[in-house]
């Protein structure tokens, strides 16, 4: 079986300069593995580990995601090889235009039975672009996965939903998104981060690639620092907590909140 | 692509409609909802005030609406509509994913506020995880947009349901189905919300929590951590961007740093209180009061506190 692990070399928005105007500068805020791509690739390995499976890592974004430690970074995480499309027509690519790209190298990389990314990625946060990935490919998407095994030459799914789990059943490829704590990711040692500048890596160049040019679809009006309500940011004081505490409390009775 | 001035919906086998059709119907000349999934649904929707109901058909038995996918995309690219508004839940993902690869589209999550000018869609929505927000214009194609799907809507005269071949479906089977017990919580309305973070040291001491909460007649909450990796509270517990959303008269923060994608929950709160070991903390930065020093100090004073005042 051929696994891919789709993630995201990203910055955390934490780490971002927010301007007056809404304008964001990410300069100062450095790539990793996006917060919640490791559980990704746990289940992948995982699901490998019980069927001799293969897991390939695939990452899509703007020349600066190639680094030798970007690539440690997601070798290291039980890939046994590693693909990238690090091209700078992608910075600042859209959710559809990845996912465009993503589904290109899944064909490139060919014969892939399933796609494991997490639930969303930490500089964006939309949880879209693993599904419409699954659409571009003409393949079915399942959110919330909390488990993977394979029987035969199905995949066997659990997912939550509201108020419970279902098992699914997916007689052909998928694409799957996982919850946050689908798995407690291994976290890399000095074996694995040796052992990953063994490992393959296949940069794949964007324009060999069967995707359709961005069609602008999108123009922007503008941006705003969201409003965070003018706080009153009264510290009281620490030295005296019984004191603080009951402060607190009258005020919080006085302007009738409590 | 031109595209008709027709709003659609996408109902992913859910009737809690009213977020999509409320976000909807003033972008449009007329309203129309595609719904994959039960008979059941696609009538709540004929009777929830649309123009017109397109549904795919019933599902046989087992299989999931995810596996409408490609129906989905197919449809709404041929009816080529102004806007498709559908729920930002798990399944409304794929089906919008399906959306945006059938008509090119990006699906614009997160929207707060969506508005025409002239025949194109605005929209306004949180970026970078709700450090920023934009606006944008769609200037061509269709506009696809992710929103709460919101709650039921009944009473409107009945629209006839029009069944259409839905095509082939994706091989997607549904063979169990566990129901989780769980305590059912009304975050939303509460007027008090006590929230606690990784400050806290051991679940057992989640007990210190619980008695402030009670002292101060609200409800408790949690930060993502504690829901999800150590599973000291429910996951209908945790507040942020991807739990949920309060709008109490006073969220109390305790051992909580304070993190963009758990701010942006509780920023409805009319008061906030922060209770940190660390005066750095970002969430000191975005409270009302703010109390530097250990919870596990700062907590019982503040219990016994409410608890007199409210007496
Ligand atoms: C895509 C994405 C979505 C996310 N969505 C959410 C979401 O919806 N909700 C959410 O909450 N998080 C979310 N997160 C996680 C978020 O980024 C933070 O990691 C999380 O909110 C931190 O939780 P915390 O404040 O409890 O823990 P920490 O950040 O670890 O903070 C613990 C705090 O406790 C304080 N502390 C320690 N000991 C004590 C003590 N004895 N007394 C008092 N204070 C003490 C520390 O000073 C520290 O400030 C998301 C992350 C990503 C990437």
């Amino acid at each position: 079986m051929k696994i891919v692990v789709a993630y995201k070399w990203a910055a955390n928005p934490q780490d971002a300069e927010v301007g007056p105007d809404g304008t964001v500068d990410w300069s100062r805020a450095k790539g990793a593995v996006s917060e919640y791509d490791p559980v990704a690739f746990e289940l992948a390995r995982v699901l490998a580990d019980t069927c001799a499976g293969e897991v390939v890592g695939l990452t899509v974004g703007a020349a600066a995601i190639d680094t030798p430690l970007a690539r440690k970074a997601a070798l290291s995480r039980g890939l046994d090889s590693l693909v990238m499309v690090a091209d700078d027509a992608l910075r600042g690519a859209d959710g559809t235009r990845i996912a465009a790209v993503l589904a290109g190298a899944v064909r490139a990389i060919g014969d892939v039975d399933v796609v494991v990314a997490g639930e969303s990625s930490v500089d964006v946060g939309d949880r879209q672009v693993a599904m419409t990935l699954a659409a571009q490919l003409g393949w079915a998407g399942l959110n919330a996965v909390r488990a993977v095994t394979a029987d035969g030459g199905s995949l066997v799914v659990e997912r939550e939903v509201a108020g419970g789990v279902e098992t699914v059943v997916a007689g052909g490829p998928v694409v799957l998104a996982a919850t946050a704590d689908a798995a407690l990711p291994r976290v890399p040692g000095m074996k694995e981060i040796l052992g990953a500048a063994k490992k393959p890596t296949q940069v794949l160049d964007l324009a060999a690639l069967d995707v359709p040019a961005p069609a602008d679809t999108i123009a922007p009006v503008s941006t705003a620092r969201p409003d965070t309500g003018n706080r009153q940011g009264v510290m009281l004081d620490a030295a005296d907590l019984p004191a603080a505490a009951a402060q607190l409390t009258a005020a919080l009775r006085q302007s009738g909140v409590l | 692509m031109n595209v008709s001035s027709q709003a659609w919906v996408v109902v992913a086998d859910d009737a809690t409609i009213g977020g999509l059709l409320g976000a909807a119907r003033p972008l449009g000349t007329s309203l129309v909802a595609l719904v994959a999934g039960r008979r059941e649904v696609a009538e709540a929707a004929a009777a929830a005030g649309v123009d017109r109901v397109v549904w795919l058909g019933e599902p046989a038995d087992g299989v999931p609406v995810e596996a409408y996918g490609p129906a989905v995309g197919r449809v709404v690219a041929e009816a080529a509509p102004r806007v498709v508004v559908g729920p930002a839940t798990d399944s409304g993902r794929v089906l919008l994913g399906a959306v945006a690869a059938a008509t090119g589209a990006v699906v614009l999550a997160g929207a707060s506020e969506l508005s025409l000018d002239g025949d194109k869609v605005v929209v306004e929505r949180a970026v970078g995880g709700g450090i920023a927000l934009r606006r944008d214009r769609v200037v061509a194609g269709t506009a696809v947009v992710a929103v709460a799907p919101g709650g039921t809507v009944a009473g409107a005269a009945p629209v006839a349901v029009e069944e259409v071949d839905p095509g082939p479906l994706l091989a997607l089977r549904v063979t169990d189905r566990r129901v989780t017990p769980r305590v059912g919580v009304d975050l939303g309305s509460a007027k008090t919300v006590v929230g606690v973070g990784r400050g806290l040291k051991a679940r057992e001491d989640l007990a210190l929590i619980e008695d402030l909460a009670a002292a101060a007649g609200g409800e408790l909450a949690c930060s993502r951590p504690l829901a999800e990796g150590v599973d000291w509270v429910g996951k209908e517990r945790y507040l942020g961007i991807s739990g949920q959303t309060i709008t109490p008269d006073l969220y109390v923060a305790v051992g909580i740093s304070g993190q963009i994608q758990h701010m942006v929950g509780v920023r409805e709160a009319t008061t906030i209180v922060a209770v940190n070991s660390d005066p750095h903390a970002p969430i000191f930065r975005e409270c009302d009061y703010g109390i530097v020093g250990d919870l596990y100090t700062v907590v019982p004073l503040l219990a016994e506190a409410f608890r007199a005042a409210r007496s």
